[in-house]
């Protein structure tokens, strides 16, 4: 009796660490990783893992986005007798945001397995005296996420710059009112000239304001592999690396193959004017709308007219003509559009329908304008 | 006048074998002799340039474990020093120095006693006070030296100090690679405050390891090149940067060791005291051959 | 056959205007060596951590034993080869090394930091070390030639013992010693004098070995591993011509007839002497390729230029030319040529050749330095002067003629 409850003990340890196993299993097998990413043998036990020692370089990283992470975070995981320094605030938010200009996450989170976030102190060991050289320790470890990319900015960042002394009267900055809760805002350039030396033409202006404002860009739709020093570089000027496709940025919008001369000219380019291109003025009321709302065909910004009905659908009940500047009054509010503007267009109006031939416009008004 | 041709013949025979016991130590027949068996325990640092900030806290500590003012640690944080191409002295054992040019970014590089495997100051000392330890330190024996400054003389990094400005008692100075501290199984006091562990204390050959792992994982940050794995038959303190500090940081040196031919030299005229008695038994008999010579002329 | 010369003490008066002179540059030193010792090193000198080595070791220890080795040179080709006749100079080149020694002894010690701890090597050695080498045998040497010199101290006292006061109940006393001491040393001479020219061999040697290991930073054009071989022969070839050079001088000052004849003779062995050192140094440079070096233009080419041209080459033509040798100017200039030319060598060797990494001036020497220098030098001369006025080491030329002395000398040649 008591042999067999022992077996059947055993045989249930045995099933639940298979089946915790084939469970782990699943989820890694879900992922698309191989597994010689982190272990070294061949099939890996929940006893002995034989994971490959970090830092494990063919990890691959799952991306979170910004507001996943936590705004801040408060470093204080090295302690010795007499600290000379209060814990460090780390502005993570900041860091993530921008960090997506270019390594993203990973470029902290090295060597992190998908999934759960693994702090640093996990792989680095406190202690400098130690036998494994092959991972600097945990204070190195900080100091080389923040100074490797801070020092190569700007030589002359000092200890108190992320350090506030212990010794110091004044109280410690509130996480909340630090400055560098988010990141201020990027003075961008309005336009950059490239001199390209193509025969196509030689210069191509580009107006970064215009795909901001006008084509309502995001930054990391064209700034995802950025060196952070291209901004925040000690030296008074970086060159930017000259792309292996100069077109890369622009392709994704730009006919870059075929339609050479609507960017390389012989001279710069005025900014983007719509109604110099197109004929239609934007600037009474379409200023403020974004370029897809009107030319909704993909790809295409051909193929619209000057006719409002080309988009706007005015046969509903409900078309406010105050938005023209013009509110109609009571009497001509009930009239069809047809009734005055006969012809598509709808800057012309006649008010023959109704009236004798000494009422106008715009010398007479159906309503009040503002 | 005939005679006087003879006599320059002996003379010219008697410089012939001094010199020929001379010209016999070709060096490169003569292997370096090492001055002890090195140890496969011995210890190291490898300074990784690409990582060091320049903050100079090395300095602060090393001060302060060698019974030197040290001041305020915030005072370090002080750039200008970096306007200056500073060595290490008497009152300052190791110094960080910042290299700027204009076509590469800037490199902090430290700099101390290399603890050379081959040191040319151990073969130097007249008195034999620096040594060569089991741990890769070269310490020296204050007590024993006599301030001829020969090690200074010999050191291809020009590192040892002297105390010049001391009328008494003045001494020579260097890194000793922490020896006490090291002793009580402590980090060397620099190694130990680098906030960023540019630093790295450990054996030496696994240092050689990690720097190599370090150039595979990272070929972009690195110049492929470990300064002090064979510079004068290599050194304890190891030095990757991302460019070759030979000829800039430190002076171009081949791979022999530092005393190998002085020593070989050294060696071959007094193997065993051969040489000389040699000599001196040439002349004897010159002296009692030309003494006998002269009696039966006498007759 | 008899000496034509015999060592006698001189009797002309000490003091002389040159003399004068010479005290007040020895005082000068004397201050700034005071100085040295009150103050320190970096006081008085102009070294560093770059430099930890000016002309106190430069001239005042390494040239000083490469002049002082007519000591050597004399006693080998004189008592070893037992010629006779040059007899007559080997006392004065004794009391020249002797003197020298004693001053390179003395340099060592102010360039010392740890002056005091002078006896370590005695007893802690390092058998790795040239200057270790270069120590012990300057010691012993030194040792050694004081016993040589002692029976010339016998000589003037033996039977003139004359102690002062009450000590003289011991005069008998002393008198038997010294004769005692005459009669062993005598026996025993040849030992010191075959290990005076062995450890002269050996230090003069080691002296050269002592640069090599600061390797790349001496100049490729010096930086050599036949280094001491290139010692030891300018060593050799500067032995005779300081030999001329001092007994020409002193015969000059005392007033006394020049021995030209002795001197024409030592002369002869200058040109080959100076020849095989000038091949070894080019043959070297060509070997190593080092000539490369000469195409560019400036204070290290031009100095080396000097040492070899005007330090050896004229000279070596010079001593070639028989006109040269039995003239007394024409001696006396060639033997300064080559005097100045090993020092230059010295000179080089420690000083200009020496290129510290991380130097961002070079080295010049200090007023302390100089003065402390010119100090040592003078006051040589001096106790020199004092020397052979109590000692007999000046051969005088005795009552016979000087042609009588001409015939002795063809007299011993077959």
């Amino acid at each position: 009796m008591k042999v067999t409850i022992k077996i059947l003990l055993l045989l249930f340890i045995c099933s639940l660490s298979v089946s915790a196993q084939i469970q782990s299993l699943a989820k890694h097998a879900q992922m698309n990783i191989d597994c010689k990413s982190c272990h070294v043998c061949d099939t890996p036990t929940k006893a002995d893992p034989c994971l490959i020692l970090c830092p494990r370089y063919k990890l691959e990283v799952v991306r979170h986005s910004p507001d996943e992470g936590p705004d801040h975070i408060i470093i204080d995981k090295i302690k010795v007798e007499k600290d000379l320094y209060k814990p460090v605030q780390f502005s993570h938010r900041l860091h993530s945001e921008m960090s997506l200009m270019s390594g993203g996450c990973s470029s902290c989170h090295h060597f992190n397995p998908p999934g759960n976030i693994v702090e640093c102190s996990e792989c680095h060991e406190p202690n400098r005296a130690r036998t494994d050289l092959s991972k600097p320790d945990l204070k190195g470890a900080y100091h080389r996420q923040c100074m490797d990319c801070h020092y190569s900015w700007d030589a002359k960042v000092e200890c108190a710059d992320c350090h506030e002394l212990n010794s110091s009267e004044t109280e410690s900055v509130r996480l909340e009112a630090m400055p560098s809760k988010s990141h201020p805002k990027v003075k961008e350039p309005e336009k950059i000239v490239y001199e390209t030396g193509s025969d196509e033409g030689d210069l191509v202006t580009f107006f970064h304001n215009e795909h901001i404002s006008l084509f309502n860009l995001e930054c990391t739709d064209c700034h995802s592999n950025e060196s952070c020093a291209q901004c925040h570089s000690q030296k008074e000027k970086v060159e930017r690396p000259i792309l292996a496709d100069a077109h890369e940025n622009c392709s994704a919008c730009h006919d870059t193959e075929d339609d050479c001369t609507s960017c390389h000219m012989e001279m710069e380019r005025a900014p983007f004017n719509h109604f110099k291109s197109s004929g239609f003025s934007l600037k009474k009321y379409h200023s403020d709308v974004s370029c897809i709302s009107c030319h909704t065909a993909g790809g295409g910004f051909t193929g619209l007219n000057k006719n409002c009905i080309s988009c706007h659908n005015f046969e509903d009940e409900d078309f406010d003509h105050g938005v023209t500047g013009l509110t109609l009054d009571d009497i001509h509010i009930e009239n069809e559009c047809a009734d005055c503007h006969t012809e598509t267009v709808y800057s012309k109006v006649s008010c023959d329908t109704c009236h004798d031939e000494d009422i106008t416009y715009p010398a007479s008004l159906p309503g009040t304008k503002k | 006048m005939s005679q006087n041709r003879r006599d320059f013949l002996k003379t010219v025979a008697a410089i012939g074998t001094s010199a020929g016991a001379l010209s016999a130590l070709s060096p490169n027949k003569v292997k370096a002799k090492s001055p002890e068996n090195l140890s496969e325990e011995r210890m190291g640092v490898l300074v990784d340039a690409t990582v060091c900030i320049g903050c100079r806290k090395c300095e602060w500590a090393c001060r302060g474990a060698h019974d030197i003012e040290n001041g305020n640690i915030q005072d370090y944080a002080d750039e200008k020093v970096f306007e200056t191409n500073r060595r290490p002295d008497y009152d300052n054992l190791t110094i960080v120095n910042r290299y700027e040019s204009s076509d590469e970014k800037l490199s902090n590089v430290k700099l101390q006693c290399m603890h050379c495997d081959h040191p040319a100051c151990v073969s130097a000392c007249i008195v034999g006070a620096i040594s060569k330890k089991k741990n890769g330190s070269v310490v020296w024996d204050t007590d024993m030296c006599i301030g001829c400054r020969y090690c200074m003389v010999a050191c291809p990094f020009q590192i040892p100090a002297f105390e010049y400005h001391k009328a008494l008692d003045p001494k020579i100075v260097k890194c000793d690679f922490c020896d006490e501290r090291t002793m009580e199984g402590k980090l060397p006091a620099c190694t130990a405050i680098c906030p960023v562990e540019a630093l790295t204390y450990g054996k030496r050959e696994d240092l050689l390891i990690e720097a190599k792992r370090r150039f595979k994982n990272n070929p972009d940050r690195y110049y492929q090149h470990i300064f002090g794995e064979h510079e004068i038959g290599g050194t304890s303190w190891l030095y990757i940067a991302d460019k070759d500090l030979a000829g800039t940081v430190f002076p171009k040196l081949d791979n022999r060791t530092a005393p190998g031919v002085s020593e070989s030299i050294q060696h071959g005229l007094f193997a065993y005291f051969v040489p000389p008695v040699a000599v001196y038994a040439l002349l004897g008999g010159i002296m009692w051959l030309t003494k006998d010579k002269k009696k039966t002329e006498g007759k | 056959m008899e000496h034509p010369h015999k060592p006698t003490p001189l009797t002309k008066k000490f003091f002389t205007p040159w003399v004068i002179v010479l005290a007040a540059i020895a005082l000068n030193g004397i201050l700034f060596l005071l100085a040295r010792f009150v103050f320190g090193i970096g006081a008085v000198t102009n070294l560093d951590n770059q430099y930890p080595w000016g002309i106190w070791i430069g001239l005042d220890v390494a040239a000083g034993v490469a002049l002082a080795a007519g000591g050597f040179t004399t006693a080998a080709i004189g008592h070893i080869m037992h010629n006779d006749k040059y007899e007559s100079i080997i006392r004065p080149a004794l009391l020249t090394a002797l003197l020298g020694y004693t001053f390179v002894a003395v340099s060592v010690m102010v360039d010392l930091g740890r002056w005091y701890y002078i006896w370590h090597p005695i007893i802690m050695w390092n058998g790795n070390s040239a200057l270790f080498e270069v120590g012990i045998c300057v010691m012993i040497y030194l040792t050694v030639l004081y016993i040589e010199f002692l029976p010339i101290v016998t000589e003037r006292f033996i039977g003139r013992v004359n102690l002062p006061g009450i000590l003289s109940r011991f005069n008998k006393l002393v008198n038997t010693f010294l004769i005692k001491l005459d009669k062993g040393l005598d026996k025993t001479m040849f030992i010191f004098i075959i290990a005076g020219v062995v450890l002269s061999c050996l230090h003069q040697s080691s002296l050269g070995t002592l640069m090599i290991i600061a390797g790349p930073k001496m100049h490729p054009l010096w930086q050599t591993p036949i280094l001491p071989l290139l010692f030891l022969l300018s060593a050799i070839a500067v032995g005779f011509p300081m030999v001329i050079m001092e007994s020409l001088t002193a015969s000059r000052s005392f007033g006394l007839k020049p021995e030209t004849e002795v001197l024409n003779s030592l002369s002869r062995f200058i040109a080959p002497l100076l020849g095989i050192y000038l091949i070894a140094k080019i043959g070297d440079m060509v070997i190593r390729e080092t000539f490369v070096y000469l195409s560019e233009l400036n204070s290290t080419t031009i100095l080396f230029g000097i040492e070899v041209v005007i330090g050896v080459i004229v000279p070596l033509r010079m001593f070639m030319s028989p006109a040269v040798r039995e003239s007394t100017k024409g001696l006396y200039i060639a033997s300064m040529l080559v005097i100045f030319g090993i020092v230059m060598n010295r000179f080089n060797n420690f000083i200009t050749a020496y290129n510290p990494p991380y130097a961002l001036d070079s080295y010049m020497p200090s007023i302390g330095e100089i003065s402390v220098t010119l100090g040592f030098i003078a006051i040589e001369i001096l106790l020199y002067r004092l020397f052979v006025k109590i000692f007999p080491v000046i051969s005088i030329p005795a009552k016979k003629s000087l042609s009588k002395t001409k015939f002795a000398i063809r007299g011993a040649a077959k």
